[in-house]
C-alpha cells in the first residue's frame, strides 16, 4: 500500500498510509496531513485515488504545490516523488507506482461514468492516450546520398524507419534499432546491394562506411 | 475469393518480458474476416479465453459470410458480428463458471469483416482498430478503459497519461458477465485503405506517429510492416504480448463480383 512520509530537516514527523479515496493536506487541524507552517494554506492540496493512481491536486493554495521542484496543478504521483511545503518534505512511497512495475496484468473494473455504456462507438481523435515514453537509447546514424534526385544530400536517420530507392521499382528500408541500423529489401524484383553484394530477404546489420545501392541511389552509411 | 481484393497479415508475439502469450490472432483472407483478442485471468486462463473467443467468432463469421451474397440484406454483417460475439461470450462465461481454474477469465476483442466495399468493425476492451487513409492514421475505436475515461472527463491530460499506472484497467471485457455489449460500426472500405487491429502491447509502447510512419513507409510490403510494428514494440521494452493484424484494400470488392465462377476464373487468371 502507498505511504506518505512527512519530514523536516531530515527528521520524520508524520507517516500515514493512503487508504482513503481522498487525503487532504493543509495547515488546519481537520486535514489528514497537517503541516503547521504559515506558508501552507489552510486546505493546501489533496491526493485522490483513481484506479492504481494517486493524483495530487493543488487546492488553489496561496503559494502553490511543488513536486520535485516543479510547480504542479495536478500530478500523478510516482514512487519516490517529494512534495515540498516550505521547510517540509512529503515523500510518496509506492513501489508499485514506478516505471519498472509495468508487469501488471489486465484487470476489469467498473466504468467511471455512464457515458461508456452504449453500444455504438464513435470515432475519436488519433492517439489520445499516448504511448508510454520509451527510455530506449538509439544510436545516431545518417546516410550520404550519391546519384538520383537527392544527389549530394545527407539524410539523418533520426526516426525508426527511412526508405530509399523508388517506390514501385526498387525500395529498401533502413531501420533504427537499439543495437544498430539494419537495411531490408521492401519491394522490387532486384534486391539492394551492400558493398557491391546483393542482400537477401533478411535484415542486414549496417557498419559505418557501408555503401548501399538501391534504384539509382548510392548511400554511404555514417555512424557517430 | 476476397483474398484477391484484400491482403491480410497477422502476427502475435509474447514480447520481450512475458513467458506466455495470452493474445490470439486468427484471420481468413478468403472470407475477409479477422479477429484479435487479448486474454486476461490468472494461471494462463487468459490464453484459454482469447483462444476460445477468436476460434468461435471466426468459425461463426465464416459460416455467415458464405450466406451474405444471396440475401442482399445490408444489415447482415453487423447482425452476424453481434451474434458471433454473443456466442463467444456465452462460451467463455460458461467455461469460467464450470471450471474453478478459469474463474474470472475474459478477453478483449477486435474484429473486422470486409464485405461489399464496406467493413464492419467491432471491439470490446482496450484493443484497438486504426485506419491508414491517404497517408493519415486514424484511431477508429474508443478504449473501454479507465484511462480513456479519465482523459475524456478532464481528470488528467493526455500528456499526463504517460505517468499513469492505470493502463491495465479495462472497463469492459468479453466472457466476464452473462452478456456483453460490443461496440459495432460499419464503414466504407476504399482502395488503398490499410486497417490495423492491435493489442495494447503495441499502442502502449509505440507512438501513433511511429505506427503511421511504418505503415506508410512499408505500405508495399505488408508482412514487413507487421513485423516492424511488433519489433518496435519489443525494442521499446516489449513489456506485454504484442499482436497486430494488417488488412489492405487492393481494389474495390462489390458483392456482385464475389463468389461467382467468373470471379474465380478471373482470380485464377490474374494470379
Amino acid at each position: 500500500m502507498a505511504k506518505l512520509v512527512l519530514s523536516t530537516s531530515g527528521t520524520i514527523v508524520h507517516q500515514c498510509f493512503l487508504d482513503q479515496e481522498r487525503v487532504s493536506i493543509g495547515r488546519e487541524a481537520s486535514n489528514h496531513v497537517v503541516i503547521d507552517d504559515p506558508v501552507v494554506s489552510r486546505e493546501h492540496a489533496a491526493i485522490f485515488q483513481v484506479g492504481n493512481d494517486h493524483v495530487l491536486s493543488d487546492l488553489h493554495s496561496e503559494n502553490g504545490t511543488f513536486v520535485n521542484g516543479v510547480r504542479v496543478d495536478r500530478h500523478i504521483l510516482q514512487h519516490g516523488d517529494v512534495v515540498e511545503f516550505a521547510a517540509f518534505n512529503l515523500r510518496y512511497l509506492n513501489p508499485r507506482a514506478s516505471a519498472e512495475s509495468e508487469m501488471d496484468r489486465t484487470i476489469l473494473i467498473p466504468a467511471l461514468s455512464g457515458s461508456a455504456g452504449s453500444g455504438e462507438s464513435a470515432p475519436t481523435s488519433p492517439g489520445f492516450v499516448a504511448a508510454r515514453s520509451s527510455r530506449t537509447h538509439f544510436p545516431k546514424g545518417r546516410v550520404k546520398i550519391r546519384g538520383g534526385a537527392r544527389d549530394g544530400s545527407i539524410i539523418e536517420l533520426d526516426r525508426v524507419v527511412a526508405t530509399f530507392g523508388k517506390s514501385g521499382k526498387q525500395l529498401a528500408v533502413v531501420t533504427r534499432r537499439p543495437h544498430g541500423y539494419f537495411v531490408t529489401h521492401v519491394e522490387g524484383r532486384r534486391y539492394p546491394r551492400v558493398n557491391q553484394q546483393m542482400i537477401g530477404g533478411e535484415a542486414r546489420l549496417l557498419r559505418a562506411g557501408d555503401v548501399i545501392e538501391v534504384a539509382d541511389e548510392q548511400l554511404t552509411f555514417l555512424l557517430d | 475469393m476476397l483474398s484477391n481484393f484484400i491482403e491480410i497479415v497477422g502476427i502475435t508475439d509474447p514480447g520481450s518480458v512475458r513467458q506466455f502469450n495470452e493474445d490470439n490472432v486468427v484471420y481468413d483472407p478468403d472470407d475477409g474476416v479477422m479477429v484479435l483478442a487479448d486474454g486476461m485471468g490468472g494461471h494462463r486462463a487468459g490464453e484459454v479465453a482469447s483462444r476460445m473467443a477468436t476460434e468461435i467468432i471466426i468459425e461463426r463469421l465464416r459460416t455467415s459470410v458464405a450466406e451474405f451474397g444471396s440475401s442482399g440484406d445490408q444489415h447482415l454483417p453487423q447482425l452476424a458480428v453481434k451474434q458471433s460475439i454473443n456466442r463467444a461470450n456465452d462460451a467463455v462465461f460458461e467455461a469460467a463458471e464450470a471450471n474453478p481454474a478459469y474463474h474470472g477469465m475474459g478477453t478483449t476483442l477486435v474484429l473486422a469483416v470486409f464485405y461489399d466495399n464496406r467493413v464492419t468493425l467491432a471491439h470490446v476492451g482496450d484493443s484497438r482498430i486504426y485506419r491508414l487513409r491517404n497517408g493519415r492514421l486514424e484511431l477508429l475505436t474508443r478504449d473501454d478503459s479507465l484511462l480513456r475515461e479519465q482523459i475524456e472527463l478532464g481528470m488528467i491530460s493526455a500528456a499526463d497519461a504517460r505517468g499513469s499506472h492505470n493502463r491495465n484497467l479495462v472497463t469492459r471485457a468479453l466472457g466476464i458477465e452473462k452478456q456483453v455489449s460490443a461496440h459495432v460500426r460499419e464503414d466504407e472500405a476504399l482502395p488503398g485503405d490499410v486497417f490495423l487491429l492491435c493489442s495494447d502491447g503495441l499502442n502502449d509502447l509505440v507512438e501513433d506517429a511511429d505506427i503511421e510512419l511504418i505503415m506508410n513507409a512499408l505500405n508495399s510490403n505488408l508482412p514487413l510492416a507487421a513485423q516492424h510494428l511488433v519489433q518496435l514494440a519489443k525494442d521499446n521494452g516489449g513489456s506485454d504480448n504484442v499482436s497486430v493484424i494488417l488488412a489492405k484494400v487492393r481494389k474495390p470488392f462489390p458483392a456482385a463480383t464475389r463468389g461467382t465462377w467468373i470471379d474465380r476464373l478471373l482470380g485464377w487468371l490474374l494470379r
